[in-house]
């Protein structure tokens, strides 16, 4: 972490806040705290960034939660009051009919989500394709040369992938976006297979929702999916399944 | 921060309710937003606390829970359309075109202009000061929370404080 300004001999801005933050090994902050006492300059700028940093964090004072809302907050916390073993005894016959009826809803309510969670997903990949078409505007990085595209991605995405050489046949790279599916970002990579725009989505395997099945057609839209070791690869377009599975394999295979 | 190893979720939880809903407000800018969001917060971390490592900080872990939360809403999945380019590194020390040393000093007793400057702050640049300076999380939690390595951390927190410096100039005027 001890990398000072060669040109000046000064610390470098991120090892002064460091400084300030309480981040550096006693070493360093040392080191730091030696340059400052002959260093008029860094020491006003460790003086300005500390009052900085406390004005900061007074500035958050004003966003407290109210009362109420906390109170609501509190309430769902606390587990429910454990009923005691001799109420239950006292119950009666319609009690355990209604128990017995909240059960069978709590399991299909279950199954209903694991559904709906698969639907939400599949809608969203078909909202962003769509809104990709639709919007006619350029992707973030308009290149079809893979070289262009992957680097792009870095710094902006917590993982990495790989293009593949060569695509199938009339396959061809648009560009690609940045984008979030499901909380997690994700790279939005954009083809063209026969003139059919294709959406590849791909994101980290591990922070992934656990989505065995996506429907393969979804309002007339083929989406096929993959795994990686590390990634999940989701293709979304109108051409037909057969060539968008042989571009979703050369995804793969790349990785 | 370590906690008792047979710690329930709700002592873990409850002392970082006003936290997670001001940081919840600071991301959505509305009440009924951030309540709602901190309710989602609580009952997907409740359902995952299998998965929290005791020993590991909750509050980063919650932290983490709460923004991906964020990234999902409706606000959150709008904001993410503006994509934020990091700093290249060369350009970091380039911008600092020798100030005389009074310029650091600014006046800082104006709390208004302070938190207008924030309010004017890129968000991410934002988030990444109100986790540091607010919640005071490490470097290593800040990391763990927007899933980025510790020198973008670094980096961000330093692109932050001197942007938020010069919005203050800008807005103060003259330094002392």
């Amino acid at each position: 972490m001890t990398q000072t300004t060669q040109a000046t001999g000064h610390p470098a801005p991120e090892q002064l806040n460091a400084f300030i933050d309480g981040e550096l090994s006693s070493n360093e902050a040392h080191e730091v705290q030696q340059h400052l006492t002959d260093c008029h300059p860094c020491a006003l700028r460790v003086l300005s960034a500390t009052q900085l940093k406390a004005a900061t964090a007074r500035a958050s004072q004003r966003f407290a939660a109210p009362p109420e809302a906390l109170a609501r907050l509190t309430a769902q916390l606390r587990p429910q009051e454990p009923k005691k073993t001799a109420r239950i005894y006292t119950f009666r016959p319609f009690a355990w009919a209604a128990l017995a009826a909240s059960l069978v809803v709590a399991i299909s309510l279950l199954g209903w989500r694991q559904v709906h969670q698969t639907n939400a997903l599949s809608a969203e990949l078909l909202d962003q394709h769509l809104a990709t078409l639709s919007s006619g505007a350029a992707p973030e990085v308009l290149s079809t040369d893979r070289h262009t595209v992957k680097p792009w991605f870095q710094g902006k995405l917590p993982f990495s992938f790989n293009l593949p050489d060569v695509y199938p046949a009339d396959t061809t790279l648009k560009g690609g976006n940045l984008t979030y599916l499901n909380g997690q970002p994700a790279a939005l990579l954009l083809f063209t297979i026969h003139k059919h725009e294709v959406s590849v989505f791909l994101t980290p395997r591990a922070g992934s929702p656990t989505i065995t099945t996506l429907p393969g057609i979804r309002s007339g839209f083929a989406i096929d999916h993959a795994t990686t070791q590390d990634l999940r690869i989701i293709a979304v377009s109108d051409v037909n399944p057969a060539d968008l599975d042989r571009l979703v394999s050369a995804l793969v295979q790349a990785q | 921060m370590s906690f008792a190893p047979g710690a329930t979720f709700e002592q873990l939880a409850l002392p970082l309710l006003p936290s997670l809903y001001s940081h919840a407000f600071w991301l959505s800018r509305n009440h009924a937003e951030a309540e709602d969001l901190v309710q989602e917060t609580i009952s997907k971390a409740l359902r995952a606390f299998d998965s929290f490592q005791a020993g590991t900080n909750f509050k980063a872990w919650i932290f983490r829970i709460l923004r991906n939360t964020f990234l999902t809403s409706r606000t959150g999945i709008a904001a993410s359309r503006t994509v934020f380019l990091e700093d290249h590194p060369d350009l970091l020390d380039s911008t600092d075109t020798n100030p005389t040393p009074e310029d650091h000093l600014i006046r800082l007793d104006n709390q208004a202009a302070v938190n207008e400057a924030l309010d004017q702050l890129q968000p991410p640049l934002r988030e990444v000061l109100l986790l540091c300076d607010v919640e005071d999380l490490k470097y290593k939690d800040i990391a763990l929370v927007l899933d980025v390595p510790i020198g973008t951390v670094m980096s961000r927190i330093s692109r932050a404080r001197r942007t938020l410096h010069q919005l203050l100039q800008t807005q103060l005027g003259d330094p002392l």
